[in-house]
């Protein structure tokens, strides 16, 4: 589904040009759990925006469900996240002074079809991860690991290929932490394609797959070896 | 639900979080559409004014002043203009065909008139009998001066309402004895009232009484201040005041390289004017609400630019999940187009109830118009087309992974 090919992205402020993933190849099968792993700084937040079409390769190939995205425009990149991303930031990154309800319909207001059952599909979708009593609630009335569940909720709303999560522990307790993974490996064993982009061991462990980052180079068959030992 | 429905209501719900932000951008379009709805009452009401004045006094009314339009008349020691005189009149009369009436006019204003105790500074008006039709200025109580009155330079008086209620508060006044100047007159008869005139004098602020007393019995002058005529046939109005012209010219034996020593006004005259004085008023106003408005444009451009930079995780969140770059200019827009309605919204009604508070407080003619309501539409669709454009592209232009960056 994701095929990844001599992706490289150099940052360039003024003249100086900081080379940040080189000669990255990935590809990943619809259904997998994947976890990208790799310490402050290696590009693992950069991979996961290329990888979520938030942001494009200086260069290389991106391949999603074989059409190639590093040559699809603006406005289909937009309707691609709509459509096939769900997005788990660090951050929750959910609007303020909004209800728990509103933020998981915001991915429905840019989607080419705005389902008649919209509200209930939010509500739905609040009650998988377990805030179905939280629907009127404000974002910023709720605690870390509830804006968390809320964000997922909002990246399950439109019934996306692949969950996108960078760092999603990482601002939880430990309590939150675990309730976080228990819904993301629920949502595997309904067959969702999930990328977990960690530093964590605990969240990486959970993935059937675990890719390491150093340096810009990615490094797969050595890193559960490593994390086991 | 329609695309732009659903964006229209993310709006509203992102203006109803930011209240005090829209409360001060709504602030500043609101002062703007005050002073341009105020400015367009006050003009309309100034112009309606004129035309009304006009319309009483009738499209044949010929007026003849001393002076030229700049005034350079002799002068007969203080600063009055002078070159009419009385036998200009019966000149008039005789020598002018398509004449139906015509009367003298003096009058000076700032008189002092008592009755018993009571003291009051008045216009008098020397006039002649006819100059009731001619001004349709007839009494609403008593009788009019009469020709007798002119012959024999009677002491006899019609007061103005405002005189009336001065003086008299509520007596009758008719048949009492009045001193204008300490000489003593009889009032006649009550005038018509009339209310404030276009220029915002009081026109019930006059006595009126036969043209000869005024120069016989009150001051020692010869010169008059207005001789007004009635056309018989309007269409001929043009001839007709080249006649007068003619006649007064020669009359005054005026050299033809001179200019007139008087000056001729027509109910068109007083129209051009009145648009012109308009056409001033409204650049004038116009100019004042435009400034306003751009001040409101920059302060809505200024605000907007703040909350958009402060809103980049917002507009970083709403790009991650499928809004397209049209979809943030159009929502940054409608905020701007909303808050500027409802901004010009609040500034017609403060810029009616301003010029209706103009005009009962009689400060300036004022006319509660549609006209202002249209006008404030367009001028808040343009200040938000216009002042909402950069921040929404600012907005819009932003890339999502740099938006959520921040």
């Amino acid at each position: 589904m994701i095929k990844v090919k001599n992706i490289e992205k150099t940052y360039r402020k003024g003249s100086v040009s900081t080379p940040v993933l080189r000669c990255v190849n990935l590809a990943i099968n619809r259904g997998e759990y994947v976890a990208i792993m790799g310490t402050s700084g290696t590009g693992k937040s950069t991979l996961m925006n290329i990888l979520g079409c938030l942001d494009k390769p200086t260069s290389g190939m991106f391949e999603f469900d074989g059409v190639d995205v590093s040559k699809l425009d603006d406005d289909t990149l937009s309707t691609l996240r709509n459509k096939k991303f769900g997005f788990v930031f660090q951050v929750f990154f959910l609007l303020e002074r909004t209800t728990a309800l509103d933020n998981v319909l915001l991915p429905l207001i840019y989607a080419d079809k705005y389902p008649t059952d919209a509200i209930q599909r939010a509500k739905k979708a609040l009650a998988r991860v377990g805030l179905e009593d939280r629907t009127k609630y404000l974002a910023n009335e709720l605690s870390g690991g509830q804006q968390q569940r809320v964000a997922i909720a909002r990246a399950l709303i439109n019934d996306p290929d692949v969950i996108l999560a960078d760092e999603p522990t990482g601002n939880l307790d430990s309590d939150s932490t675990s309730e976080v993974l228990e819904i993301f490996n629920r949502l595997h064993k309904e067959g969702r394609t999930i990328v977990v982009v960690t530093h964590d061991r605990e969240v990486a462990v959970q993935a059937h797959r675990i890719l390491e980052l150093r340096d810009g180079k990615l490094f797969e068959n050595d890193a559960r070896a490593k994390l086991e030992n | 639900m329609n695309r732009i429905v659903r964006i229209f209501k993310e709006s509203c719900r992102v203006m109803g979080g930011n209240r005090l932000q829209v409360f001060i951008m709504m602030l500043g379009v609101a002062v703007g559409v005050t002073s341009l709805t105020m400015m367009i009452c006050v003009s309309k009401g100034a112009y309606e004014q004129v035309m009304d004045t006009v319309n009483k006094q009738g499209p044949n009314l010929l007026q003849v002043r001393p002076g030229t339009d700049k005034q350079t008349g002799l002068s007969s020691g203080s600063r009055e203009v002078v070159s009419l005189v009385e036998e200009d009149v019966d000149a008039i009369l005789q020598h002018i065909g398509n004449i139906r009436a015509v009367s003298p006019v003096k009058d000076r204003k700032e008189i002092e008139v008592k009755y018993g105790a009571k003291f009051t500074l008045s216009r008098i008006f020397g006039v002649k009998p006819v100059w009731a039709q001619i001004r349709d200025f007839g009494p609403s109580k008593g009788e009019f001066i009469s020709d007798e009155d002119v012959s024999f330079a009677t002491r006899v008086c019609l007061v103005g309402q405002t005189v009336k209620k001065n003086l008299f508060g509520d007596t009758d006044p008719i048949g009492q004895t009045i001193q204008i100047k300490n000489v003593p007159f009889t009032v006649k008869g009550e005038l018509q009232g009339k209310g404030i005139s276009s220029a915002g004098r009081d026109r019930d602020d006059r006595i009126v009484i036969p043209i000869t007393t005024y120069f016989r019995r009150l001051f020692r002058d010869v010169y008059l201040t207005q001789i007004v005529i009635t056309i018989a046939d309007i269409s001929k109005m043009d001839e007709t005041v080249e006649d007068v012209r003619a006649l007064l010219r020669e009359r005054h034996t005026i050299a033809p390289e001179e200019p007139d020593d008087f000056a001729m006004r027509t109910p068109q005259d007083l129209i051009d004017l009145a648009s012109e004085a308009s056409i001033s008023l409204v650049n004038l106003l116009t100019g004042i609400a435009g400034f306003s408005l751009l001040v409101a444009g920059i302060v809505i451009m200024n605000i907007m630019l703040a909350s958009i930079s402060a809103r980049r995780n917002e507009i970083g969140i709403r790009r991650a999940v499928g809004a397209k770059r049209s979809d943030i200019l159009i929502q940054v827009m409608m905020e701007c187009f909303l808050i500027s309605i409802m901004g010009g919204m609040f500034g017609t009604i403060l810029g009616y109830g301003g010029s209706i508070a103009l005009s009962s407080l009689k400060v300036a003619a004022s006319k509660v118009t549609p006209l202002a309501v249209a006008a404030s539409i367009v001028s808040c669709s343009i200040i938000s087309l216009v002042f909402g454009l950069y921040p929404a592209r600012k907005a819009s232009n932003q890339s999502p992974v740099d938006a959520l960056r921040a």
